[in-house]
């Protein structure tokens, strides 16, 4: 006892000991309770309150004494490294949503197979019910023939021999909603989307605890990846939505830009701000952060433009261009409105000039007198001639250098207008051209940029020319002995107005002595005279075209017969004495054509809006007879009139249409577009040719009559079912987008 | 030897056998390596299989001659792709094809027109102007020779015009004979004389009705002389016209009041003055059922009911009119005035004179025939000119003389007849080639029954056509009313909240370089062209011997540093 004691003691002490000591740690240990032997003494803190979890490693140690027990223990533990739990079930509403959307995907795609089944029946002319019909296919005669035999006299015998069985005919055919072989296809279809679900809740469930940045880092540029695979696959495929796509990545970049994420004015980057002092790696995040904010917001320049800035560069001065009334290109530029008022200077207004000028002359022309004045005119051209070409070989100069083959031609192009713009009236009745002597300089150039670049091209130009040359020559002969006789060249419909207008340049030795140049340039100065007014005529003439002048009718005389009979002889003996009038000079007097043309003034000038004065005169300035407002007040207050629109008639001559607006036409007539047309002209292709029979023919007729629902009376219409989608126009259907857009809906 | 030319049929099988083995001798024969994949149904293979083409027996259908079908197309189609709805792209896509194919159609059943134009074939040494009436009754079968005959009647001149499938003929004197007959068989339906003169006549839609102008009223009879109606609303009538698809009977009577009566609801379809005083010229044209008067001072002008100012008017002459004549299609018309002239004008497009002839005397009556030939009636002579109008005739087709002076003559439809009627009664001569020698019975039946006559005038008042309808472009019904939406669209865009639709206002039938700006420019451009292409030739001809400028002194490498205005 006492030893029991003693140990016990012992044992008390040392616990004490040891408490005591551990208490000097200062820190609480909560000892694990253990389970202890069972006592009476059932106090709350003998309870377990942890764990009830069985440790199975101790109750195992229990069991070494004898190899059988050794080997359950064993199994035991196998048993327990074996078993997994179960995991937690996903909560309610994020099973639900997984549900949904599997089931979402399964029924899209059940459904989806009718989409080209209801686009095709959608688009086609016409549906006729019942889908399904017998084949009404006749089979020919022999065919069918052949199908039946005659028994052979063997066979009947065989039979008479073989006793016949009576086939019982099973009655009980009970009718399953479903086979065996569909149930089963069933089971297991709902077993694989169950299991779907679950892995799909599984990896949901484990991707959403992963909190590491490292990983999502990861998640997200394979998710980046996979967008750019796809783009690009896109992009191959259907470039439209490709392009959709690239807008809303577009959208996405922008979004990024507008906001912060990047800077360096977020909370994570001030806190690494205030590291980034001691810490080399902090910095380069920091670094790299602002690199990417950098990226996004550096704008997106355009690689293409850059090339064409250094075309357009290339100013080539228009001097001579726009002083040329003639040149297309000028002409076609809608901007400039007033090309004349604005280009009148230099040596246009000078031109003009001289035009004024030289009417006056020709009123009081004395030729005597004139000629002398002209002769002046002729030496001040000349002498600006001159400096037009010096202008021009500068022009030339800056022009040539050899940039690229293409804007070679071009600026070749355009020298060539220039070439033919320079023009200068000299005379009165007859204008001189300055031969352009720098083109056979510019094909100088030119060959040598050529032959710097490419041999070829010069060799074809130079065939081009001699070409155009011999075309030329063929065309007009007259133009290589133009200074004898410049007129003969003229023999265009546009010149016939002038014809008579036409004098013969005078050309004197006193005009090749007063000029301070070599006498070759001066004959060549002379010899484009013999395109005489050229520049001129074309518009003159084309001002007032009228049609009646081309289509000017020569009256046919026939030859037919004269009647001889007249049946008023009996009556009118005595007329026959009159002598014979020729009708036309009977009716010579009555102006019918001028009245008619005075009608047709009328009818013009009737519905032709007037401009509308709505100034008082003499309000705030002087009034009455003979005042004329001041020209503030007539632009303000006078509404100017619309512009006239050409009436049908106008070049017409001797016809009047009336242009009317006919109220009970309109009443007829469609006003408005309908839904799938946006343009008139569409729309009105669509319904261009009638449809009854009385126009087209009856098959067509019939055709286009046809109903687009044909059902067959007294039949019962089944439902659609999935043979449907097996039949191959079905199947066939390719217009994507009707599908696409049906399937939208 | 054997193969003579016979029909095979489809019990000749033992031939066929043969022919087969013939073939098989002509046949290359190709070994070719059969796997699994050749049974596989070619898509392409069965494309083929049901459309062969190219080389085989059965190629399909025959082409369309390309000329046909061009004659029969209205116009430039509809282009699916700008639809831009998939849906009704594609539905639209479908149409279109319908309608191409009823214009295919329309072209392969002209080999169904199987009669063929009259003509006169002479030495080239005759002139067929020479060959009377006589020499073609000889040269003819009897039952065509009956269609040359006289007929003399007492009751002063007479007007004749042929009903509207050619059966059927109408004789109205200006003494008041009225008769209509079947001249064909020359049974008569009527003869009466209505104690008054006559100015004018006209069939109604059916055979079965006349309208007579009588010296105060029109009167209205039946095809047994009854008469049915007397319409006191048009008095002193001068001249009619019947319009068969607006049922219109559009007269103008002595003090130039225009009429149109619709005979099918009997009701004024337009009454006003057209201030042209006394008239009695007058024609319509079949292209757009307008009608033409023409004047004593040389004006032809169009009119339509509903509109109480001409369409259009042409200074045609200088002197009165005496005659117009529009031909079958519209496209041109005859006008000849007192000056003894003739004019061709493209009335189509109100254009002209196409054409300017000079004859010996003015001519009384203009007419053409279906076929387009023209003849002119002088005094006692008709004239046939055969194309006259695109081409400058040089000399008539066909002439008769008669001892009587012409009122008015008419082409008889669907024959090669001409129908005259005279002072002295009526003769109807042959014209070869002036008829249209193919009919289509469901328009006009020469030889309709009296239930198909029913049939017809039911159907043809179904599709009666309004007289609002009548303008100068027939077409212009299927064109959109372009200023009157923008007005819509216009108002519709001053509502809120409401997106306007966009729609592009182009016209189809856009004339492009047909407007005389369009072809000013295009003559003034042309002219502008030629001018540089010659002046630069030119230059470049005459600068042979221009002068090089002197080469600028030259640095070398030290070029660039040469200022540039130093260059200049």
């Amino acid at each position: 006892m006492e030893d029991i004691e003693d140990d016990e003691f012992v044992a008390s002490e040392h616990d004490l000991l040891v408490s005591t000591v551990s208490k000097l740690d200062k820190t609480q240990h909560i000892r694990e309770p253990t389970r202890n032997e069972p006592t009476n003494r059932n106090t709350e803190f003998n309870l377990f309150k942890r764990s009830n979890k069985l440790d199975l490693k101790s109750v195992v140690k229990v069991l070494e004494d004898t190899s059988h027990h050794v080997k359950i223990a064993k199994k035991i533990l196998k048993s327990q490294n074996a078993s997994t739990v179960l995991p937690k079930p996903l909560e309610k509403p994020v099973a639900d949503r997984i549900k949904r959307a599997t089931g979402y995907d399964e029924n899209k795609k059940k459904i989806g197979r009718w989409d080209p089944v209801v686009a095709r029946s959608r688009t086609v002319d016409y549906v006729s019910f019942p889908l399904k019909h017998t084949s009404t296919k006749l089979v020919p005669t022999k065919e069918f023939l052949s199908k039946f035999k005659l028994k052979s006299p063997l066979e009947k015998e065989l039979d008479e021999i073989e006793p016949q069985v009576i086939e019982e005919e099973e009655e009980d055919n009970q009718i399953y909603p479903m086979s065996y072989e569909e149930m089963v296809e069933h089971r297991q279809h709902l077993a694989k989307l169950r299991a779907q679900q679950s892995y799909n809740a599984a990896k949901a469930k484990r991707q959403s605890k992963i909190k590491s940045k490292k990983y999502h880092r990861i998640l997200k540029k394979e998710k980046l990846k996979q967008q750019l695979k796809e783009f690009e696959e896109l992009q191959k495929k259907d470039p439209e939505q490709a392009l959709q796509k690239l807008e809303a990545l577009e959208k996405a970049r922008a979004l990024e830009r507008h906001t912060l994420r990047h800077k360096s004015t977020g909370k994570w980057a001030k806190n690494k701000l205030i590291r980034a002092k001691y810490d080399k790696d902090v910095r380069q995040q920091i670094a790299d952060q602002l690199a990417v904010s950098r990226s996004l917001t550096h704008k997106v320049q355009d690689n293409e433009s850059s090339d064409d800035e250094v075309d357009n560069n290339i100013v080539i001065p228009d001097v001579t261009l726009s002083q040329d009334p003639k040149n297309p290109w000028m002409l076609q530029r809608a901007d400039k409105s007033n090309i004349d008022a604005e280009f009148d200077f230099g040596y246009k207004k000078y031109l003009n000039h001289k035009m004024y000028k030289r009417q006056d002359n020709n009123s009081d022309s004395e030729s005597e007198n004139n000629q002398s004045t002209e002769m002046n005119i002729l030496k001040e051209s000349i002498s600006r001639i001159t400096h037009i070409e010096h202008a021009n070989d500068e022009i030339v100069k800056d022009v040539v250098k050899p940039t690229s083959y293409k804007t070679l031609k071009k600026q070749r192009n355009k020298l060539y207008d220039k070439k033919t713009s320079l023009s200068v009236v000299a005379t009165s009745s007859w204008k001189v051209e300055p031969i352009v002597q720098n083109s056979g300089e510019v094909n100088i150039n030119l060959s040598a940029a050529f032959d710097s670049l490419e041999d070829e091209v010069a060799v074809k130009v130079e065939q081009k020319l001699k070409r155009l040359r011999a075309e030329f020559e063929n065309s007009n002969p007259s133009a290589k002995k133009t200074n004898e006789d410049p007129q003969k060249e003229t023999d265009n419909i546009e010149y016939l107005k002038f014809k008579n207008k036409k004098t013969t340049p005078i050309i004197d030795e006193a005009l090749i002595e007063t000029n301070n140049l070599s006498t070759s340039e001066d004959v060549n100065v002379l010899k484009p005279a013999c395109t005489l007014l050229e520049p001129t005529v074309p518009q003159n003439t084309s001002s007032d075209i009228d049609p009646t002048r081309f289509i000017e009718v020569k009256p046919k005389y026939l030859n037919s017969a004269i009647p001889n009979i007249d049946n008023e002889n009996d009556d009118l003996d005595d007329e026959q004495v009159v002598p014979k009038v020729n009708i036309e000079e009977v009716f010579e007097e009555d102006d019918v054509v001028d009245s008619f043309r005075q009608e047709k003034e009328d009818e013009i000038n009737k519905d032709k809006p007037s401009d509308i004065d709505l100034s008082l005169p003499g309000w705030g300035s002087w009034g009455g007879k003979g005042v004329k407002a001041p020209k503030r007040k007539r632009n303000r207050f006078i509404l100017k009139a619309p512009p006239k629109i050409p009436r049908r008639d106008e070049h017409k001559g001797e016809i009047i249409i009336n242009e009317y607006k006919d109220p009970k036409l309109a009443s007829h007539k469609v006003t408005n577009v309908p839904f799938p047309f946006a343009s008139v002209k569409e729309y009105e292709a669509s319904i261009r040719t009638p449809i009854g029979n009385t126009f087209i023919p009856e098959k067509a007729h019939k055709k286009l009559i046809r109903p687009s629902i044909i059902t067959k009376a007294g039949t019962i219409i089944e439902p659609m079912d999935e043979e449907e989608l097996l039949v191959p126009k079905n199947r066939n259907f390719k217009n994507d987008n009707v599908i696409k857009l049906l399937a939208k809906k | 030897m054997m193969k003579v030319e016979k029909k095979k049929r489809y019990f000749d099988s033992s031939e066929s056998v043969e022919n087969c083995e013939s073939q098989n001798d002509k046949v290359e024969v190709f070994n070719i390596k059969i796997d699994a994949s050749k049974f596989k149904p070619d898509k392409q293979f069965i494309k083929n299989a049901k459309r062969p083409r190219g080389k085989s027996n059965f190629p399909g259908k025959a082409p369309v001659n390309e000329k046909k079908l061009e004659h029969h197309s209205r116009g430039e189609g509809l282009e699916s792709a700008n639809i831009k709805h998939p849906l009704y792209s594609a539905r639209l896509k479908k149409k279109e094809n319908k309608l191409i194919y009823a214009q295919e159609q329309a072209a392969r059943s002209e080999i169904l027109l199987t009669e063929e134009q009259g003509s006169i074939q002479t030495d080239k040494t005759i002139s067929t102007s020479v060959i009377t009436q006589n020499i073609i009754k000889d040269n003819i079968d009897i039952a065509a020779a009956t269609k040359i005959f006289e007929l003399n009647l007492d009751f002063g001149p007479y007007r004749a015009k042929y009903s509207r499938n050619g059966r059927h003929l109408l004789l109205g004197s200006q003494k008041g004979h009225l008769a209509a007959f079947d001249w064909v068989t020359k049974k008569l339906h009527c003869e009466i004389n209505v104690m008054e003169s006559i100015h004018d006549i006209s069939w109604l839609h059916v055979e079965t009705m006349i309208a007579a102008a009588q010296k105060e009223w029109l009167y209205i009879y039946d095809n047994n002389g009854i008469e049915l109606h007397c319409v006191k609303k048009m008095d002193k009538i001068l001249r009619m016209e019947f319009l068969p698809y607006h049922f219109l009977l559009a007269a103008v009577n002595e003090f130039g009041f225009m009429t149109w009566l619709d005979i099918s609801i009997g009701e004024i379809a337009g009454h006003y003055n057209n201030r042209l005083g006394r008239t009695s010229v007058m024609t319509q044209n079949p292209y757009n059922a307008t009608v033409c008067l023409g004047n004593s001072k040389g004006v032809v002008s169009i009119w339509s009911p509903t509109v109480k100012d001409p369409l259009a008017q042409i200074l045609c002459h200088k002197t009165p009119l005496t005659a117009i004549a529009i031909d079958n299609k519209g496209m041109y018309m005859a006008t000849s005035g007192v000056d003894r002239s003739m004019k061709i004008w493209d009335i189509r497009n109100l254009d002209g004179p196409v054409q300017d002839y000079r004859l010996r005397s003015s001519p009384v009556d203009l007419e053409f025939s279906q076929k387009d030939m023209l003849a002119v009636g002088l005094n006692n002579v008709v004239e046939v000119y055969e194309n006259c109008c695109m081409q400058t005739a040089q000399r008539p087709y066909m002439r008769h003389k008669m001892a009587k002076s012409i009122t008015n003559f008419k082409f008889c439809p669907y024959e090669d007849v001409l129908g005259i009627g005279t002072n002295k009664g009526f003769s109807s001569v042959i014209i070869p080639g002036s008829g249209e020698a193919n009919f289509d019975a469901l328009e006009s039946n020469p030889f309709q029954t009296k239930k198909q006559r029913r049939e017809a005038e039911v159907k043809a008042l179904l599709e009666k056509i309004p007289a609002e309808l009548i303008t100068l472009n027939p077409f212009e019904i299927t064109q959109v009313d372009v200023p009157s939406m923008k007005e819509q669209i216009e108002a519709k865009k001053n509502l809120l909240y409401l997106k306007p639709k966009k729609i592009d206002y182009t016209p189809r039938n856009k004339n492009k370089g047909k407007n005389n700006i369009a072809r000013k420019k295009i003559i003034k451009y042309a002219a502008r062209k030629e001018y540089i292409e010659q002046s630069v030739e030119a230059k470049k001809l005459l600068n042979i011997g221009t002068e090089q400028n002197a080469p600028k002194e030259s640095y070398g490498v030290l070029d660039r540093f040469v200022s540039k205005s130093n260059k200049k």
